[in-house]
C-alpha cells in the first residue's frame, strides 16, 4: 500500500510539473508541429469515428484535403486560421453532452484543445508522418557541445558518427555511456551478432592476445570473411521469408525449397547489395535473362502456404497466397502493417482500400494456382543435362527464330506456361480429383474455358494412367464441337509422365471440350486417366535442317528428364492474364472495381519508366526516395544487434507504431546505407558494431536501471537471450559437435518422439545420422504444422505467414528443455567423453575447460566453487550407482570412467543453461 | 442464488488480489523509472476505474502472472472436447423422423443448386438417421440412443442444435472454431484465454492439451497455437506416451537430488551474475528454473491417473497407462481442478464419410460413441460431485456437422454408410460453468440441413465462452498489425439465451 501512494505522489509531482512545462511552452506561442503536437491528439481521441473506416458526419481527419473539406452540414468543420469559426473547437467545448465531442467520452483537456487551437489559428498545417517521407541527409550532432558535460566522465569514447547521435541523447536525458566491454565479452558478442554463434578458437586466441587498436576490426572483418556469416542472416531472414519445408496446410506435406534458403546464404555471403538482394527476391524472374539463381530467388514468395486438403477451392487458396505476398512485402520489407487495407482503407495511415488492390495486382499476375505440385518449379539440371541444354540452344540458334527458341527454354526450364488441368470445369463422368487434377472416367467430358491457342498445332500434356485403350478428343467450342486433337493415352509404367499430340491450329480464345472414352475400362466406376497440365504449343522448329533428329530428341529427354525442382515465380504470358479487383470489405468473392498495379500516392511515385510489374516495383521499393525501404532493414539489423530496434515495432514504423529513438541516426544510417554506401549490408554492420555505443559494457547500475531500464537510451550495452537457433548453434560449438557442411535438404536432429502425427500421409521424423545430426539450426527440417519443439520453446516461429519479431519470453518450459533435452543431453555426453579421455581424473582442468568455453573467460572462483562442488556430489552418486552413471553417461565402461563421464555431463548440462551462457552480453 | 454470489465475490476477490500483487510488485518500479510516459498515466487509469478497457497488457518479464477478467465471469476455467473429423449430429442429437421417410431417395434439386460440398458430386441419395431417438429426462432433449450415459445427464446441459459455419473443410474449419480465422497465424481461443487471465497453477502451465485417436486433429498444433500473441500462451500438450510434457523428465541416470543440485548450482551461479550485470532478466529465469523443477513434481503427478480410486476409474472408463479419450478426461477434470484454465481435447476419427467400416455413420460411428459417451458422462457428473461444475464450463462440439445426404464420394456408390461435410447446421452442447441446465437452443429444418431458428456461428460460441469466463469479446484485444485484433475478429454474439 505504502508502494502506491508513494506512486501516486509521484504521478501528483509529475503532472504539475508536465502542466508547467506546457503553460510556458504554450506561452512562448511556438510554432505547433503537426506530427508531434496534433496529431497524438487526433489520433487518441478523433480518429476511430472520424477516420479512414469511419467518417461520421462527412468528417475524416486522414488526410488535410479531407479535414479541410464540407462535412455534411455544408460547412468545413476546420477553418485555417480561424479556430472561433472552426466546428471542431465548437463542438469540443460545448456542455451538452450530447452535443460535445468526442461523442460519449470525457471532454479534452484546455490543454490539449488549446494546441488544435493554436494549430488551426497557424494555419492547420498538415505535416507527413516521418516515415512517409524520403530520408534526407541528418547532420551529425557535433561533439563540442558534449565535452563540457562529459569533462569528468570516463569512458567517453567516440569511434564513429553513431556515437554522435547516441551521446547526444544521452546528454539531454543525463546519462552518460558505459565503458567498453571486457575483450571476452565483446568476442562473444560480435560472434554472435556477425556469425551467429561464437567464432571458432583460431579467431578468438589472436583477438584475446593481440593489444593493438586495430585487433578488434581485424576480428570483424575475419567474421565477415566467414561463411557462417552467410547462415546467420540468412537464418534471420527465413522468419520474414515464412521458409518451412513443408506446404501447410492440414496434410502439410513436403516442399522442397531448400535450395531458396541457400540462395540466401549465399547472397549474404557474398554481400550482394540490398536492393539487388530485395529486386532478384521479388522480380528475379523478370530481370533480363534471369539466371537460375536469380530465379531460385524469387521463391521468397513462394513460401506461401498451399493447400492440398480434398474439396478446398484452389482460386480461395491461390487469393490467400497473394494476399499473404502483399501483407509481407508490406511488413518485412517496409515496416507497414498493410494487412487492415485489405477490408477498408487504413485507420490511421495514409493507405486507401483501393491502394491495397492496386498493389496487388503486382503480385496478381503469376502462374502459381495452388496446385498440389506447387507449379511453377524451376527444374535443376545436373551439370551433363546442363550441357545437353546448352547444344540444344546452340543448334535452335541456328535453327529456329529467337522467340522460338526463348519459348522452348522456357518450356524446359519450369514447364510454362502451361496450362494446368485444375482450371477445368463442367465436369460429367469426370471430376477433379482431390479438387486438383481432371480425371476421366470412361466417356468422360470436362471444359477447359476461355483458351488462347494462337495457332496452336501441338500438345504437350502431363498424365497418369495404368489403362490400355483410352483416347482424350479436343472439341472446339461445344462438346460435339469441331474435333482439334485425338490422342491415345498410352500406360504410364510409374507416375506421371508426358506425352504429345498434333492439334488443327485455330486461333483466338476457345472453350475446349475434352471427351475421354476407354471402352476397356471394366467398371462404370473406373477412373481412365488423371491430367496434370496441357501446352499448347507448335511442333519442334527446324523439321528437315541438319541435325534436326538429334535435337528433337534431346529436347525431348530434357523435356521429360526427373530433375529437383524448386517452386519460383513466373509471369503470366499476356494471353493469360488475370484482371484484379477491389475485394469489397475484403471478400475475395465480393469483387468491386477492376484496378491495375500502382503504388500508394502517399509515397514516392513509380521510378520514371518503371515497368507495372513486380520488377517495376521492385524499382520503387529499392528507389532512394522510398521512405520506408532502407529505414525498415537499417532497423532490423539494428534490432538484430541491440535486442530492439530503433523503432520497437520493427513490422510497424507507422502512426501506430512506436516512434524512433533517436529518430536523427535511423535517418542518418539510412542515409548512408542508401546514398554512400550503395546498400552494402557488411558497411552497414559494420558500421554499427565499431561504433563505441555497440562495444558498451552490458553491466547496469541501479542509477541506470531506475534511468533507462529499458535500455532505450543506450546507455549500455545489448544484454538479451539468444535466439533459438543461436542456442543450439552454440551448444553445437561448445561441445566440438558442429557439422560445418553448408547447404542441402534440410536435416533431421534429435526430437522427442511423437512429435509429428500428421493425419493421413503417416510423413515420419526420421532423425538424421552422422554429422548431418549436428548441423547448425537453420538447416533443421521445419514442418508448419508441428515445428521442431525446442526451438519453439525459444520463442521460434511456426512461418505460416510472415513473422516480422519475435517476442522474447523467459518461461519454465525453456528452463525445462535447456535441461532436459535430449538432443543437449546428447551433446553433452561427446564432449564429456572427449574430455576424460584427453584429461582422465583431472576435474578442475575439466570444469574449467567446459566453462571457458561455454563463455569465452576464465572461470570466476566463485562459479568454480559451486561447479566443482556439483560435480563432486556427483561423482559420489555415481561411484556408487554404476547404473545410473552407466545411463548417464551413455555407455558401458569401467566404473570410474562411468561415473566421471557422467559427473562431467552433469556440469556440461549445468553449464549450458547457466545465464551467462544462454545470454548475449 | 446464495451460492453463486458467494462464488462470484470468491472469483473476484481472488483476481484482484492477483492484479494488485502484479501492479504493485512489478509496474510501479517500471513506470516510476520511465518517468510519466503516456503508457504509465494509461495503466493508472486502466486500474479498476476503467476495467472494461481492456485491462490485460503483456509484460515480457512475467507473462503468466494471475490477472483479473473484465467482469467477475460465472466459469473460472473450460474443459473444451472436441471430435475432430466432425460427428454426425443426425445421429446423435438433431432428430429427424422426416428424414427416415426420406431414406433412399434422389436429394431434391433445390438442395443441391448453388452448394458446394468436399466430395459429393452429382445427385446423391437422403439418407435417413442411423439411430433410434428418445427423449430424456425431464428436460425431454433428444438424444439417441448412441449416447446411452449422456442420456441420462441431459439435464445438465445445453444443446446448440442450430450452429454453422463457412468452412467445409477440416483443418480451416478447425481454426476457425479455435481461433476466429479459417486461416493458419491467429492465437488459438486458450491462448486468448491465458493471454487474459494468466495462470492460477505456477506450477503447471496455463493452457493444456491432450489428444487421442492417434492422429494430431487436421489443421496441426496450430489449433493450439498463440498465432501472434507471444509464444508463452500457447497450448502445452500434454502428452500419454513419452514425457507428459515436452522436456519435463530428467535423463535417465540423474534423480531428483541431482537434478535439484544441479538447478541450485545454475541458480547459484546466475545469482552471481545478477550481482554483477544486475539485468532483472537473471531473476526472472531464476524464478523459472525453480518454476521447472516443481513443474517437475506437479506435473507428472498430476498427469498419473493412476493414483485415482478404482470406482472412478470405473466411472470414467479409464485405465491408467493408455493413452485414451477417457484417460484425457480423467486428466482434464484433474487439471481443472488443479488450477488451469483451459483444457482442450481433441478426439481424432469422427470423419464418418462412409468409405470403409471404420467411418461409417452405423458401425464406426458407434465405436467413437462408446470410446467418449461414458467417460464424459462421467466428467460432468465428476465435476457436479466436487462442486466444479458451476465454476468450469465443458463445451463439446465438432468442426462442422454432416449432410442429411449419404455420400457418394466422385458420384459413385459408396460401400458403407457415411455422410459428407456439411457447414449449414451441426449440434453443440455445453455444460456447468453458468449455462442453462436441460435447455436445447437452435432448431434445424425438418430433414436437418440449414438452421431455420436460434442460428449460431463458430464467432458465437467463442463470444460466449469468454464472456462465461468474464471478458467482453469486442473488447478483449490485442494490438497487431496496426489494428486491435479479437478472437472474434468483427462477428460474435454472446448466446444470452443459453445462460442460466
Amino acid at each position: 500500500m505504502n508502494r502506491l501512494r508513494h506512486k501516486n505522489t509521484f504521478l501528483v509531482i509529475a503532472l504539475l510539473a508536465a502542466g508547467t512545462v506546457a503553460f510556458t511552452w504554450l506561452t512562448r506561442q511556438q510554432k505547433i508541429d503537426y506530427n508531434s503536437n496534433v496529431k497524438p491528439i487526433l489520433n487518441k481521441n478523433c480518429i476511430t469515428c472520424h477516420g479512414g473506416v469511419r467518417r461520421k458526419a462527412g468528417f475524416s481527419l486522414l488526410f488535410r484535403s479531407e479535414a479541410m473539406a464540407n462535412t455534411e452540414s455544408g460547412k468545413p468543420a476546420i477553418i485555417p486560421g480561424d479556430p472561433d469559426h472552426s466546428e471542431m473547437i465548437r463542438r469540443l467545448t460545448l456542455k451538452d453532452p450530447e452535443e460535445r465531442m468526442p461523442y460519449r467520452h470525457e471532454a479534452l483537456s484546455s490543454h490539449d484543445i488549446s494546441i488544435l487551437r493554436n494549430w488551426i489559428k497557424q494555419g492547420a498545417p498538415w505535416g507527413d508522418h516521418w516515415a512517409y517521407t524520403a530520408v534526407q541527409p541528418e547532420p551529425v550532432p557535433p561533439l563540442k557541445q558534449l565535452t563540457g558535460f562529459f569533462s569528468t566522465g570516463n569512458g567517453l569514447v567516440v569511434r564513429n558518427e553513431i556515437d554522435n547521435f547516441i551521446l547526444d541523447k544521452l546528454r539531454d536525458h543525463d546519462l552518460r555511456p558505459s565503458p567498453e566491454a571486457g575483450k571476452a565479452a565483446l568476442l562473444r558478442r560480435v560472434s554472435f551478432d556477425l556469425i551467429g554463434m561464437p567464432a571458432p578458437g583460431w579467431l578468438q586466441h589472436p583477438f584475446i592476445n593481440d593489444s593493438s587498436n586495430t585487433a578488434y576490426e581485424r576480428l570483424v572483418d575475419s567474421l565477415f570473411a566467414s561463411p557462417h556469416y552467410g547462415e546467420k542472416w540468412a537464418a534471420m531472414w527465413l522468419d520474414l521469408a515464412r521458409y518451412a519445408d513443408t506446404k501447410g496446410y492440414e496434410r502439410d506435406d513436403a516442399r522442397t525449397i531448400w535450395r531458396y534458403r541457400d540462395w540466401l546464404i549465399k547472397a549474404f555471403n557474398e554481400n550482394k547489395p540490398y536492393n539487388q538482394f530485395l529486386t532478384e527476391q521479388l522480380a528475379g524472374d523478370l530481370l533480363p535473362n534471369p539466371t537460375e539463381d536469380q530465379l531460385i530467388a524469387t521463391a521468397f514468395h513462394r513460401n506461401t502456404m498451399t493447400n492440398d486438403e480434398g474439396g478446398t477451392d484452389n482460386e480461395e487458396f491461390r487469393t490467400a497466397a497473394v494476399l499473404d505476398r502483399v501483407n509481407t512485402t508490406w511488413e518485412a520489407l517496409m515496416g507497414t502493417t498493410f494487412a487492415c487495407v485489405q477490408c477498408h482503407s487504413h485507420p490511421y495511415d495514409p493507405f486507401t482500400h483501393e491502394e491495397y488492390y492496386k498493389f496487388m495486382a503486382f503480385f496478381n499476375n503469376t502462374r502459381d494456382e495452388d496446385s498440389y505440385a506447387d507449379y511453377p518449379l524451376l527444374r535443376s539440371f545436373s551439370d551433363s543435362a546442363k550441357m545437353e541444354k546448352k547444344l540444344l540452344t546452340e543448334w535452335l540458334t541456328v535453327h529456329a527464330t529467337p522467340e522460338r527458341t526463348k519459348e522452348i527454354d522456357q518450356f524446359l526450364a519450369d514447364w510454362q506456361p502451361s496450362v494446368n488441368s485444375l482450371a477445368c470445369d463442367q465436369f460429367i463422368n469426370s471430376e477433379l480429383s482431390d479438387t486438383k487434377w481432371a480425371a476421366f472416367r470412361n466417356n468422360g467430358l470436362c471444359r477447359l474455358k476461355n483458351t488462347d491457342l494462337s495457332g496452336a498445332s501441338e500438345i504437350i500434356y502431363r498424365y497418369r494412367t495404368n489403362e490400355n485403350g483410352g483416347v482424350l478428343q479436343f472439341h472446339a467450342d461445344s462438346p460435339d464441337g469441331p474435333v482439334l486433337a485425338t490422342l491415345p493415352i498410352d500406360p504410364v509404367k510409374e507416375g506421371w509422365g508426358i506425352s504429345r499430340g498434333t492439334m488443327v491450329p485455330l486461333q483466338g480464345r476457345h472453350n475446349l471440350f475434352l471427351t475421354y472414352r476407354n471402352a476397356k475400362l471394366k467398371k462404370q466406376d473406373d477412373t481412365g486417366v488423371t491430367f496434370d497440365w496441357f501446352y499448347f504449343t507448335r511442333p519442334f522448329p527446324g523439321e528437315g535442317q541438319p541435325g534436326y533428329a538429334a535435337a528433337a530428341k534431346r529436347y525431348w529427354d530434357l523435356l521429360t528428364m526427373k530433375t529437383p525442382v524448386t517452386p519460383i515465380m513466373v509471369e503470366n504470358p499476356a494471353n493469360m492474364q488475370r484482371l484484379s479487383h477491389v475485394f469489397e470489405r475484403g471478400n475475395w468473392l465480393v469483387k468491386g472495381e477492376v484496378v491495375t498495379p500502382g503504388t500508394p500516392h502517399a509515397l514516392n511515385p513509380m521510378p520514371p519508366g518503371a515497368p507495372r510489374n513486380r520488377l517495376g516495383l521492385a524499382q520503387w521499393m529499392t528507389s532512394t526516395q522510398n521512405p520506408l525501404t532502407a529505414r525498415t532493414f537499417v532497423n532490423r539489423v539494428w534490432e538484430q544487434l541491440f535486442g530492439t530496434g530503433l523503432v520497437e515495432t520493427v513490422e510497424d514504423f507507422g502512426t501506430q507504431g512506436i516512434p524512433p529513438t533517436p529518430r536523427e541516426l535511423l535517418n542518418y544510417l539510412s542515409w548512408q546505407f542508401m546514398h554512400t554506401d550503395n546498400w552494402d549490408i557488411k558497411k552497414l554492420l559494420k558500421k554499427i558494431v565499431l561504433s563505441a555505443t555497440y562495444r558498451q559494457d552490458s553491466r547496469a547500475s541501479d542509477e541506470l536501471l531506475k534511468k533507462d531500464d529499458a535500455n532505450k537510451f543506450y546507455a549500455r550495452g545489448p544484454r538479451v537471450r539468444l535466439s533459438a537457433e543461436a542456442l543450439r548453434d552454440q551448444a553445437l560449438c561448445i561441445t566440438g559437435m558442429l557439422s560445418e557442411k553448408m547447404y542441402g535438404p534440410s536435416v533431421m536432429p534429435e526430437q522427442p518422439e511423437g512429435i509429428w502425427r500428421s493425419p493421413y500421409d503417416g510423413a515420419r521424423w526420421v532423425t538424421s545420422r552422422g554429422p548431418d545430426k549436428y548441423r547448425r539450426a537453420l538447416y533443421t527440417y521445419w514442418k508448419r504444422t508441428a515445428p521442431y519443439p525446442a526451438m519453439m520453446t525459444f520463442d521460434g516461429v511456426a512461418r505460416e505467414v510472415c513473422t516480422p519479431r519475435r517476442i522474447r519470453t523467459n518461461t519454465p518450459l525453456q528452463a525445462l528443455a535447456g535441461l532436459n533435452d535430449e538432443a543437449n543431453l546428447d551433446m553433452a555426453r561427446q564432449m564429456a567423453e572427449r574430455l576424460v579421455a584427453a584429461m582422465p581424473g583431472d576435474a578442475n582442468d575439466q570444469i574449467k575447460l567446459v566453462y571457458e568455453r561455454a563463455t569465452g573467460h576464465v572461470v570466476p572462483a566463485a562459479a568454480m566453487h559451486t561447479l566443482l562442488k556439483l560435480y563432486e556430489r556427483a561423482q559420489r552418486q555415481f561411484s556408487a550407482s554404476d547404473a545410473a552413471a552407466c545411463q548417464l553417461s551413455g555407455s558401458v565402461r569401467d566404473r570410474k570412467t562411468m561415473a566421471e563421464i557422467a559427473s562431467l555431463v552433469v556440469v556440461i548440462n549445468t553449464v549450458l543453461n547457466l545465464d551467462e551462457v544462454v545470454t548475449k552480453e | 442464488m446464495m451460492k453463486k454470489d458467494i462464488h462470484n465475490s470468491r472469483l473476484v476477490r481472488e483476481a484482484a488480489n492477483a492484479y494488485l500483487q502484479a501492479q504493485t510488485r512489478r509496474h510501479f518500479i517500471k513506470e516510476s523509472a520511465m518517468g510519466l510516459g503516456a503508457l504509465a498515466l494509461g495503466a493508472l487509469v486502466g486500474c479498476g476505474s476503467r476495467s472494461s478497457q481492456n485491462p490485460v497488457v503483456f509484460d515480457a518479464a512475467h507473462p503468466l502472472e494471475p490477472k483479473m477478467p473484465m467482469f467477475p465471469g460465472k466459469a473460472k476455467s473450460v474443459i473444451y472436447l472436441h471430435m475432430a473429423g466432425a460427428p454426425s449430429q443426425l445421429e446423435l442429437f438433431d432428430y429427424k423422423p422426416e428424414l427416415m421417410k426420406l431414406d433412399g431417395q434422389d436429394c431434391p434439386q433445390s438442395l443441391l443448386a448453388g452448394k458446394r460440398f468436399a466430395f459429393i458430386r452429382g445427385v446423391p441419395k437422403m439418407l435417413g438417421p442411423q439411430a433410434n431417438f428418445r427423449q430424456r429426462g425431464e428436460s425431454g432433449l433428444w438424444i439417441s440412443d448412441r449416447l446411452p450415459h449422456l442420456a441420462n445427464i441431459a439435464d445438465e446441459i445445453t444443446l446448440l442444435k442450430a450452429v454453422t459455419t463457412d468452412q467445409f473443410n477440416h483443418a480451416p474449419a478447425q481454426l476457425l472454431m479455435h481461433t476466429g480465422s479459417p486461416r493458419l497465424g491467429r492465437p488459438s481461443m486458450g491462448s486468448w484465454v491465458t493471454y487474459g487471465l494468466g495462470t492460477q497453477n505456477q506450477n503447471l502451465p496455463g493452457f493444456v492439451v491432450l489428444t487421442s485417436g492417434g492422429k494430431n486433429p487436421d489443421a496441426g498444433k496450430s489449433v493450439w497455437g498463440s498465432g501472434f500473441l507471444p509464444s508463452v500462451y500457447q497450448g502445452v500438450q500434454c502428452r500419454s506416451e513419452g514425457d507428459p510434457v515436452l522436456f519435463i523428465n530428467d535423463p535417465a541416470g540423474m534423480d531428483r537430488d541431482l537434478r535439484k543440485a544441479s538447478i541450485d548450482a545454475i541458480n547459484d551461479v546466475n545469482q552471481q551474475a545478477y550481482e554483477d550485470y544486475k539485468d532483472p532478466e537473471i531473476l526472472s529465469r531464476i524464478a523459472q528454473y525453480e518454476m521447472a523443477y516443481k513443474m517437475q513434481v506437479s506435473v507428472p503427478e498430476v498427469m498419473d491417473i493412476s493414483d485415482e480410486p478404482q470406482y472412478i476409474h470405473d466411472m470414467y472408463g479409464s485405465k491408467p497407462g493408455n493413452g485414451s479419450f477417457a484417460n484425457n478426461i480423467l486428466l482434464a477434470r484433474k487439471l481443472v481442478e488443479k488450477g488451469v484454465r483451459f483444457v482442450q481435447l481433441f478426439d481424432w476419427g469422427w470423419d464418418s464419410h462412409g468409405t470403409s467400416a471404420g467411418d461409417a455413420v452405423d458401425i464406426g460411428l458407434v465405436n467413437k460413441c462408446r470410446q467418449v459417451d461414458k467417460s464424459i458422462t462421467a466428467l460432468i457428473l465428476d465435476l457436479r460431485q466436487r462442486g466444479l461444475l458451476e465454476e468450469t464450463l465443458v463445451v463439446w462440439g465438432g468442426e462442422f456437422g454432416r449432410t442429411p445426404m449419404q455420400e457418394n464420394r466422385g458420384g459413385k456408390t459408396m460401400p458403407f454408410k457415411g455422410r459428407d461435410h456439411h457447414t449449414e447446421a451441426f449440434t453443440m452442447w455445453m455444460a456447468g460453468g453458468g449455462i442453462k441446465k436441460g435447455y436445447s437452443y437452435g432448431e434445424t429444418d425438418e430433414i436437418g440441413y440449414s438452421a431455420v431458428s436460434g442460428k449460431t456461428t463458430p464467432f458465437d460460441i467463442q463470444a460466449t465462452i469468454l464472456n462465461q469466463l468474464g471478458f467482453n469479446h469486442e473488447q478483449f484485444t490485442y494490438q497487431y498489425q496496426g489494428r486491435p485484433f479479437r478472437l472474434t475478429d468483427v462477428a460474435g454474439t454472446v448466446i444470452s439465451d443459453i445462460i442460466a
